[in-house]
């Protein structure tokens, strides 16, 4: 155990690696939120002339970069940290990623080169993943490796906020240009603009990257010829650091990646699509809120310094735990009053037969894998977020849905023969059976937008910067509590595996299972159940298993 | 750090001026399907459509 450093102010060279760091890792994500929020853009310009078996598998691609390629990322670049040096596999990963994203900028579109464009497209899309996969572990190492001791949680706490600041980043680079050039330019040759400015970002990172020195602890190692020759199979291949890792998926970044989902995404979604608020007002209610909170990143790190990591990052996922299914409704109660209402007046039901239900909750799974009649019905409410309980229905039975006194009958879908898509005439009557639910929820008041009138919005904003003060605590702490976890010699390859599994998969799910859960029960809280449990359970298995790092001197075996 | 929290205060005003100017944005972050403009049954994964850009997506399905 080492001694705490004296108190003093950061050193001009400790400033600038945390500079130097952070900004690379805001660039990162700069460049991988561009593509989330240009999606829509995307899909005209890349995905347009596709048939339906080629764009699914497109989509599964795509969806293997996020969920797959981003753990594979750590596990490459992480080896290459811990064999050759943090400094020149954190400069690689920032080159792999702003040339991935520049090159998006360049790439002609479908019209011009026809299937080459979604196949670039899509490879560049998995360079991404893999840079990202990269790059988190190698700067959190890297500044963890300056910090004095005692000091590591205020110090990397400074990388956790490059999440936040890259998303806004794009949306500002995204909004700026789009609002200079007018909507109808910025769709067909202004959204390349923010693509192609990450060549300028690019060059600024790289720029300050070459000009830091390697980590003394990793420069110590490798001088004296301690440096890890198979990271890979000492940290997964020996049951004593598989453990740690291990335990550090389940006992911290598990819980961390739900309550960071919850809070920043899944509100969103909340807001815009449970409690219909319009989408300016929503993102402007979100956006305050990740501002005010922001700054906590770096009050949880820096308290973590003196009273742990452990009591802050599980406090944290207890509290989310404690209080979802209190926030949310309240948050719906604020943000819109009249559907609340609306909700409890109007009952809905559906009668199905069980065994026709299925649970919706594969992530690969698309909508035509649905075609029962009770599928279809609880697609169609679900899309919608109106409530409803099930009742059970006659064995064999088509679907039903009742809407106060109305019953609108479901139906069995079919495949066209390539079964690729509905068949027309199934097509059609879902069109019709949709539009015939929708019209009679929305004359009950079920589909109600939030009217800025009656929305309390300084409740909807405070209930958000609790949501996001949540976020702070989880996150705020991790990396170094992570760093402080595995010896220097692998710790590059053990903490970046854990950290993306648990985000990428973790909360990466939390769309499509809470999606699945609330089809399956009717409730539209019912998904708050996955982010609860996963926090819940990495509380207790983090309690037990997990012990206080703050104190750990992280070079006491090199 | 008083030009970082300078600098913070400018760069959040900054996002929420542009944010009232033309806030129709995608802010859900980062995506894992691929999108058609069509709404074809196809490319969307079983992610609900709420979590799609609605543009792309006239159709529920």
């Amino acid at each position: 155990m080492a001694t705490a450093a004296a108190p003093r102010p950061m050193s001009a060279e400790e400033k600038k690696v945390i500079f130097a760091s952070s900004l690379g890792t805001v660039f990162e994500w700069y460049d991988f939120y561009l593509y989330g929020s240009l999606a829509a853009v995307i899909a005209k310009q890349f995905f347009g002339g596709l048939d339906p078996t080629s764009a699914y598998i497109f989509a599964l691609l795509a969806f293997a970069a996020g969920f797959i390629v981003r753990p594979f990322g750590a596990l490459v670049f992480g080896r290459l940290g811990d064999m050759i040096g943090r400094k020149y596999t954190f400069l690689v990963t920032i080159v792999i990623m702003g040339s991935a994203t520049f090159i998006v900028g360049l790439l002609p579109n479908y019209a011009t080169i026809g299937i080459a464009a979604p196949i670039i497209l899509v490879a560049l899309r998995m360079l991404q993943g893999l840079a990202l996969g990269g790059e988190y572990g190698g700067a959190a190492t890297y500044v963890a490796e300056h910090a004095p001791h005692g000091k590591r949680g205020a110090y990397t706490a400074w990388i956790q906020t490059t999440a936040t600041l890259g998303l806004f980043l794009s949306l500002l680079v995204i909004l700026g240009v789009r609002l200079a050039l007018g909507d109808a330019a910025f769709a067909d040759w202004g959204w390349r603009v923010p693509f192609i400015l990450s060549i300028l970002l690019l060059g600024v990172s790289v720029y300050i990257r070459l000009s830091m020195n390697e980590s003394p602890a990793f420069a110590k190692m490798k001088a004296e010829g301690k440096t890890s020759k198979a990271p890979l199979s000492e940290s997964f291949g020996q049951w004593k650091n598989l453990k740690i890792v291990i335990l550090a998926l389940i006992g911290l970044t598990a819980g961390q990646a739900v309550v960071w989902y919850t809070g920043q995404f899944y509100a969103l979604f909340f807001l815009t699509s449970i409690a219909k608020v319009d989408v300016t007002t929503a993102n402007l209610l979100i956006a305050g809120s990740l501002i005010i909170g922001t700054p906590f990143f770096l009050f949880f790190g820096t308290l973590s310094d003196k009273i742990g990591r452990k009591p802050i990052i599980l406090g944290g996922c207890l509290i989310a735990a404690l209080t979802y299914f209190t926030v949310f409704p309240m948050l719906l109660n604020y943000a819109n009053p009249a559907l609340v209402a609306a909700q409890k007046a109007v009952p809905v039901t559906i009668t199905a037969d069980p065994a026709t239900c299925s649970f919706q909750g594969s992530p690969i799974a698309r909508p035509i894998d649905f075609t029962s009649s009770c599928d279809i019905a609880k697609r169609t409410l679900t899309e919608n977020y109106v409530p409803y309980k099930n009742v059970v229905g006659p064995v064999g039975s088509i679907a039903s849905i009742k809407l106060g006194e109305k019953e609108i009958p479901s139906l069995n879908a079919t495949l066209n023969d390539k079964r690729d898509a509905f068949s027309p005439d199934s097509a059609k009557a879902i069109a019709e059976f949709k539009k015939t639910v929708v019209e009679s929820a929305k004359a009950g008041g079920l589909t109600a937008k939030a009217d800025d009138k009656t929305m309390n919005k300084g409740m909807v904003l405070a209930v958000l910067i609790f949501l996001v003060i949540l976020v702070t605590m989880v996150y705020g702490p991790i990396a170094a509590m992570l760093v402080e976890m595995f010896p220097t010699r692998i710790r590059y390859t053990s903490m970046s595996l854990p950290y993306h599994i648990g985000n990428g998969w973790f909360g990466g799910l939390l769309p499509t299972t809470a999606f699945a859960m609330v089809a399956a029960t009717g409730d539209i809280f019912y998904g708050l159940w996955y982010p609860v449990i996963v926090a819940a359970a990495t509380f207790v298995i983090g309690m037990i298993f997990i012990k206080e790092t703050k104190d750990v001197d992280i070079f006491a075996n090199d | 750090m008083w030009k970082i929290v300078v600098g913070f205060i400018v760069f959040a005003a900054l996002a929420l001026w542009l944010l009232t100017k033309g806030g129709e944005i995608d802010m859900s972050g980062e995506k894992h399907g691929v999108f058609s403009p069509e709404g074809h049954v196809l490319a969307a994964l079983a992610v609900p459509t709420a979590h799609r850009p609605a543009a792309i997506y006239p159709s529920g399905f």
